[in-house]
């Protein structure tokens, strides 16, 4: 737990305090110098308009990472909510937000995400929106079954018994059970938005220019591909260590969580 | 005066309550005996008011059971925390949920009266021995004062010299807060020397319902006798000469 | 049995139902006047207000939400796939097209993730924890990390446009399909190792296992008959995960490299506002993705029979 607690901080100060790392205004044009590969006035170089790269990257960290991070807590929120209601609600919510839970996994999520996003309107609302409709059901799913399975355990009796409300036996007895295995799944779905939302942003359906969103960089860099090839490489590299950073930490999560319950 | 009248309940697919009465009164302790699978989880459910009876009633002077304050000590003691809250929160819920103030004397008196050092209720379910978290059970079932507790075979995680202390507690605590006691066990022994009435529960029908004397003594049921011998046998009955 | 497979199939039903309400919904709740779009898509110039009313009186989008899904959904249960609403031409053959293009991409793809990495998570098992085998883990957690649109727009930049080996846009020739198909079996290759190998392990790891070595039961018995078919439950739940991959990859990939296909279709629809199109696709993954997870599910609790009823 204390790994995510790190990794998550790193990031978020990278995503708020990246931009003041920046030599450069990310959307300062300069003709002049577009196109230049790295050098020592451009550490990585500037992309057809003569941005710096650099700092361009930086601050799309605020996006590619920032909005991640929002859409996967929404998606926790919300899953979480929904995974709860079916433990708890009777058989009839049961098999109400199950099938909702089903419907919503019907679809690949990343083509939901293109077809919402796309279909609502570029932007960055429509891609949160997108990002988090098709990432809610993970969590629904993995509370419920915890939910389920601590329902005959001998204080949730108890707490019932003495006619706790239940809101207030959700928040004291199922949450901090629920929590380790949450975030687990939740650093697999932060990687998930962040890939998400580079992708979304390379096919133009995402967040818009001149926004520095990774994805959005990739997809500038492509027309460029044959005369500054490197341009293509900074952006996918940031995705990649970013998504490989977090997943390393997801398992070790994981292998640590399995642990614990096996003491339980 | 608790009453169960007439309860049949069915769990899926078979009745595992056929035609179940009682009745309890304040200050009484009823034992209800039966081996394993006679439908005793399913009484305690039911008489709770956890699960609804296919037919029947079961009321607390003349209410529906769900209505009125009840208590639960459960078998295994430390199951029945979350592991993850001090003891002392565990046992103040049943008054926090009814919204009211914790009554810093009541907690003293039951302490004492269950003799429970006042600093161990700050530790975890997982700090304290069995015995002592069986006797925190109990504090919290008692702690707002409810007028009928129900004992789910109380003694078995102890070993035997903190059994016979506990079920003297149990007993006192009951002379003092004068509160109907249900024990469920398949302790024959225990059930003699603690209570005042046996039920004998079998595949889900009261075979046999007597005062617990008159039981030990002479059992009207074929099965009732079986039950006593063999709790002769083991030891667990004493013979009255 | 029977109860079983019909219970699965009805709840694939209610899923499918609900699935095609969303996705009308959807579509429905977009913004802009889709009558308006598509008369300007027809029409071009010459668009009035007379023509968007005929437009839309003739593409039933004044009839209100549920006439007009039935006028979907109807059609659809019989495989009418209904008409673009840019060109007028019925859907269904070009979507046929477009799948005989993503087929082959997708196959190949999937062949290339499963020729690589099954020898490699059988072999890097042999001995766990060696040399071999966190190597393998390592490239599997990178290649896991890796989006496919990076991948490809790299392989092109090494193989096509620095190398000249190979082609990169379009889907004339066979050579064609070699890179989109690597990008793809790359990233199936990335998450099936790690999957397998772990698969893999576990069943090694099984209780009764020494047991019967101590017997003397040979060791490839032993794999063939208890360590394949424990191992083989993760990875069928994983072929279902896999497609989604693919129908995804797919999509990054056709427009990556130009090729025509499922993933071009979709996106080519989303951008010229093509609903019925879009609807279609949609539909279509959705119906794929219930009923392969249907079949997993099936082969999954014949595989282990101690599993019972977990999903209500």
């Amino acid at each position: 737990m204390r790994s995510v607690g790190v990794l998550v901080t790193l990031f978020m100060v990278l995503a708020l305090f990246g931009p003041l790392l920046a030599p450069y205004e990310p959307t300062q044009i300069n003709i002049p110098n577009r196109l230049s590969p790295p050098n020592a006035e451009w550490l990585l170089g500037t992309d057809a308009l003569g941005r710096d790269i650099l700092s361009r990257l930086l601050h799309g960290a605020r996006w590619s990472l920032g909005l991640a991070f929002l859409v996967s807590v929404i998606g926790l929120c919300i899953g979480t909510f929904m995974g709860l209601i079916a433990a708890l609600g009777g058989k009839l919510a049961d098999w109400i937000v199950m099938r909702t839970t089903d419907t919503f996994l019907a679809f690949p999520d990343l083509v939901a995400a293109v077809v919402i996003a796309g279909v609502l309107g570029a932007g960055t609302g429509s891609l949160i929106f997108a990002l988090t409709v098709t990432g809610w059901m993970r969590y629904a799913r993995v509370s419920r079954g915890i939910g389920l399975s601590l329902q005959t355990r001998g204080y949730i009796v108890q707490a019932r018994l003495a006619g706790l409300s239940p809101f207030a036996i959700a928040r004291w007895h199922y949450l901090p059970s629920l929590l380790p295995s949450l975030i687990v799944v939740w650093t697999g779905m932060f990687a998930r938005a962040i890939l998400g939302i580079s992708a979304l942003g390379f096919l133009g359906f995402g967040v818009q220019p001149p926004i520095p969103e990774w994805g959005t960089m990739l997809l500038d860099a492509r027309i460029h591909m044959r005369s500054t090839p490197l341009q293509m490489i900074w952006p996918g590299f940031a995705v990649v260590i970013c998504v490989l950073a977090i997943n390393l930490t997801g398992d070790a999560l994981r292998d640590a969580v399995v642990e614990q319950e096996h003491k339980d | 005066m608790l009453s169960v009248d007439q309860v049949f309940v069915r769990r899926g697919a078979a009745l595992t309550l056929q035609d179940v009465s009682l009745s309890l009164a304040p200050n009484r302790t009823l034992a209800v005996v039966g081996e394993s699978g006679a439908g005793k989880s399913t009484l305690i459910s039911a008489v709770l008011g956890l699960v609804p009876c296919t037919s029947g009633q079961i009321t607390w002077a003349n209410a529906p059971v769900r209505s009125c304050r009840r208590a639960l000590v459960l078998q295994e003691p430390r199951s029945a925390f979350n592991p993850r809250l001090s003891l002392r929160r565990s046992v103040m819920e049943p008054v926090v949920a009814q919204g009211k103030a914790a009554d810093p004397a009541r907690l003293d008196t039951l302490c004492r009266g269950l003799e429970i050092p006042p600093d161990l209720l700050e530790r975890s379910p997982m700090q304290v021995s069995v015995g002592q978290a069986q006797r925190v059970g109990i504090l919290r079932a008692l702690i707002a004062a409810p007028p009928f507790v129900l004992f789910d075979e109380p003694l078995s995680a102890l070993d035997a010299v903190t059994q016979k202390h506990t079920a003297r507690l149990i007993a006192e605590l009951q002379r003092e807060e004068g509160f109907a006691a249900l024990i469920v066990t398949h302790d024959l022994g225990y059930a003699a020397a603690f209570s005042d009435d046996i039920a004998v529960l079998r595949d889900g029908r009261i075979e046999e319902l007597n005062a617990s004397q008159a039981f030990v003594e002479a059992p009207q049921t074929v099965y009732g006798r079986t039950l006593r011998d063999a709790a002769f046998a083991l030891g667990a009955l004493e013979r009255v000469a | 049995m029977i109860r079983l497979i019909a219970s699965l199939f009805l709840r694939a039903v209610v899923v499918l139902s609900g699935a095609a309400l969303a996705t009308f919904a959807l579509l429905w709740h977009a913004p802009g006047d889709p009558a308006l779009a598509i008369a300007l898509a027809r029409y071009d110039a010459m668009v009035t207000a007379e023509v968007v009313d005929q437009v839309r009186a003739q593409s039933g989008l004044d009839a209100g939400f549920w006439p007009a899904f039935q006028d979907w959904i109807m059609p659809l249960l019989v495989g009418d796939f209904g008409q673009s609403s840019v060109t007028g031409r019925a859907v269904w053959p070009e979507l046929v097209t477009a799948i005989s293009y993503t087929m082959p991409l997708a196959l190949t793809g999937l062949l290339i993730g499963i020729l690589i990495s099954v020898p490699l998570a059988v072999v890097a098992t042999q001995r766990p924890g060696g040399w071999l085998d966190r190597c393998a883990v390592a490239l599997a957690s990178i290649g896991a990390a890796i989006p496919a649109y990076w991948l490809g727009l790299l392989l092109i930049l090494l193989f096509a446009v620095q190398l000249g080996w190979l082609p990169a846009m379009g889907a004339r020739s066979p050579a064609h399909v070699v890179l989109p198909a690597l990008t793809l079996g790359l990233g199936v290759a990335a998450s099936f190792t790690r999957i397998l190998r772990s698969g893999i392990l576990e069943a090694r790891g099984q209780p009764f296992l020494p047991a019967f070595r101590r017997r003397g039961v040979a060791g490839r018995d032993i794999e063939r008959d208890h360590v394949a078919p424990h191992a083989a439950i993760p990875v069928v739940t994983v072929f279902g995960l896999e497609l989604a991959f693919l129908l995804e990859g797919a999509v990054m990939v056709e427009v990556i490299f130009a090729r025509p296909g499922l993933g071009s279709f979709l996106v080519n629809a989303i951008e010229a506002r093509d609903f019925p199109k879009v609807q279609a696709v949609v539909i279509l993954a959705a119906v794929l993705f219930v009923t392969v997870n249907l079949l997993i599910d099936l082969i999954y609790r014949a595989l282990d029979p101690r599993i019972g009823e977990r999903d209500a």
